[in-house]
């Protein structure tokens, strides 16, 4: 898919995407026929109110929830009727993942956390930690890849967890508040490196935040309300 | 990458673990040397009741185990003798006996007569080290006879005092002898020493009109078990013969049958034991399960497949009950051994083991089979029992995961 007046593809394409949780009186419409293209190179933002649907859209788009309605195309792949199995691989090989609260694995250390993605996609061993130690020095951690997470601060976890989400050479990285459980310095330092990462590497970024100077950086500004996307503008 | 991950998770939770793996390995330990204490008294009181006078496997004409009347003669029982060829037979000795009137005096009483070679008898049973007063039957020894104490006790004789035997010879006729009282046994077992008397084979089939033939052949051999693996070969021999061999289980079926009844209740109590230990354990990682939901949600989030997850959380419990069994097996078997060597004394139980031949001081018997059937059952149940947990990883999806509390 080609976007508009520009020569970039499409990485997630959504198409009359509806989630409805519940039934009956009790169901709650999520997402209303959400209709939404990423495109290659994007640094988005997906901002609006508490229960506007930004989780559940990146949900959808991160193959971790099946829509009600609607479609979800990942680099060109439907994930309409994918297995467990197959949605997992489509993570591991095609989205990065940065979580509010970092999950990281708390027994394994800086490196291994990040070499751990690459474990799972069978990268042989040697270049495992090369591009481990490669994606920590990117992120800043040079020198404390054998640091486990409790011995971390919270902005060095959320480090930890970009270059997990960066190490497996996405084709998007998707993050859900990222900077929620940082101070305002930690904040300005990770969106400027996640900034960079985007302009440098050109790796496409989705970010539901609330964060005014996350969104402050965002070449795209995608606001959400009751399930509905009100604008989508690019700066 | 999940072994060394699940290695890891382990010791998360150290207190918990430890815990975990403390009442593993104190279970596999009691099962250790509960099963080997079991299988030592088993064995004892196998070898106690069957080496005191049957042996512990006997050649017998066909039919004479269910109808032991003299006239029932062993073929061929010198060939038979010839088992001692046989790898685990260390000793045979022929045997007649028949019933007869023990009298002195004006007093009598029944009691069964065994014809036995005073030489070869002693290497398969241990009657002759009853003896309590006077001595056992000597190879030269001809009109002599010993006798249990409670006979003894009831004809009123003393050492020296000769002794009227009449009973019914091999042909029908009357079979009476007078003998000589040399020795008094005392087996502990009333029945025994009530009605058990010996006398030289030669001078009883003299009197029982036997010519050289006798009526059994019993064997022994310095390991029990020994003996119970010649078997097939024992029974062979027999057949080439016209006879059969009799196993100890069929010699003293009431043995097997005692073993047969306290296994049986034991296997009660250490599947309760089981049953107890693998719930506990698998409750608790459950629970660990439960509370590591929302990390499993972030994992399948990265990529990782929930059957990879449901393996890793797998291993956790196989490395769990590895770990506890094997040092249970180790501190088990160690104790068990140190027991095995110095043995453990019953005080006050000397009556009851005494009917079955055994001394006050017993010994467990420490073998493969008592070392890891019950540890290997618990580890067994736990693997099988661990699909539960992995069931429900699979059934996990990462939404509803990572949002677990």
């Amino acid at each position: 898919m080609q976007h508009k007046g520009n020569e970039m593809k499409a990485i997630v394409s959504c198409k009359g995407i509806t989630k409805v949780f519940g039934k009956g009186e009790l169901a709650v419409h999520a997402l209303r026929g959400i209709d939404l293209d990423i495109m290659e190179g994007d640094f988005a933002t997906l901002a609006g109110p508490s229960g506007s649907g930004k989780t559940t859209l990146l949900n959808m788009i991160g193959a971790l929830d099946h829509p009600t309605e609607g479609e979800v195309s990942v680099d060109g792949q439907s994930l309409s009727g994918m297995s467990k199995s197959a949605l997992s691989d489509l993570r591991l090989e095609k989205v990065g993942f940065i979580f509010q609260a970092y999950n990281l694995v708390p027994v394994l250390s800086a490196r291994e956390n990040v070499e751990f993605v690459l474990r799972l996609a069978k990268v042989p061993a040697a270049e495992r930690r090369s591009r481990a130690d490669a994606a920590l020095a990117e992120v800043g951690l040079k020198g404390m890849e054998n640091r486990r997470p409790s011995a971390l601060s919270g902005g060095q976890q959320q480090r930890v967890a970009i270059a997990r989400a960066l190490v497996g050479r996405p084709r998007i990285v998707l993050a859900d508040e990222p900077t929620a459980n940082l101070d305002s310095k930690t904040t300005a330092e990770l969106v400027a490196l996640m900034y960079r990462l985007n302009q440098e590497s050109g790796i496409t970024f989705l970010m539901g935040t609330h964060d005014p100077r996350v969104m402050a950086h965002s070449k795209r500004h995608i606001e959400m309300e009751d399930g509905k996307i009100i604008s989508d503008t690019r700066s | 990458m999940l072994t060394a991950l699940a290695w890891r998770n382990i010791w998360r939770q150290p207190v918990r673990s430890i815990l975990s793996l403390f009442g593993l390995a104190f279970s596999s330990l009691l099962l250790v040397f509960m099963l080997s204490f079991q299988f030592g008294i088993y064995d004892t009181m196998k070898v106690g009741a069957l080496g005191l006078l049957d042996g512990f496997g006997q050649f017998q004409p066909v039919g004479y185990d269910d109808d032991p009347d003299i006239s029932r003669l062993l073929p061929n029982w010198q060939n038979l003798v010839e088992a001692t060829n046989l790898e685990g037979i260390d000793a045979a000795t022929p045997r007649a006996s028949s019933f007869a009137i023990m009298a002195s005096g004006d007093i009598s009483f029944g009691a069964a007569i065994i014809g036995v070679d005073p030489v070869t008898e002693p290497r398969v049973s241990t009657l002759a080290s009853t003896i309590i007063e006077g001595r056992y039957l000597q190879e030269g020894d001809e009109a002599t006879i010993v006798m249990g104490e409670g006979l003894v006790r009831n004809l009123g004789l003393t050492l020296g005092d000769n002794v009227t035997m009449l009973g019914t010879g091999n042909d029908g006729a009357v079979a009476a002898d007078v003998l000589e009282l040399v020795g008094i046994f005392s087996t502990g077992i009333s029945g025994l020493d009530r009605q058990i008397t010996q006398m030289p084979l030669a001078r009883f089939q003299d009197t029982f009109n036997l010519g050289d033939n006798v009526n059994v052949v019993a064997l022994r051999g310095a390991d029990f078990g020994a003996v119970v693996k010649a078997a097939p070969e024992l029974a062979q021999m027999a057949a080439k013969e016209g006879a059969v061999y009799l196993r100890w289980d069929e010699l003293q079926p009431e043995v097997k049958q005692m073993i047969t009844l306290d296994l049986s209740t034991a296997m009660l109590t250490y599947g309760v034991m089981i049953i107890v230990v693998v719930f506990i354990l698998l409750n608790t990682l459950y629970m660990s399960v439960l509370e590591r939901t929302r990390e499993f949600g972030g994992l399948m989030a990265i990529g990782m497949r929930p059957t990879q997850i449901g393996a890793m959380v797998w291993l956790e419990l196989i490395f769990l009950s590895f770990l506890g069994a094997g040092i249970g097996i180790a501190i088990g078997a160690g104790i068990t051994l140190w027991v095995q060597a110095v043995g453990i004394e019953f005080p006050g139980m000397d009556e009851v083991f005494r009917q079955w031949g055994i001394s006050g001081r017993v010994y467990p018997d420490l073998s493969l089979l008592s070392a890891f059937a019950g540890p290997g059952v618990i580890v067994i149940s736990i693997v099988i029992l661990g699909l539960i947990p992995y069931r429900r990883i699979l059934g996990l999806e990462p939404v509803t995961a990572m949002g677990a509390a």
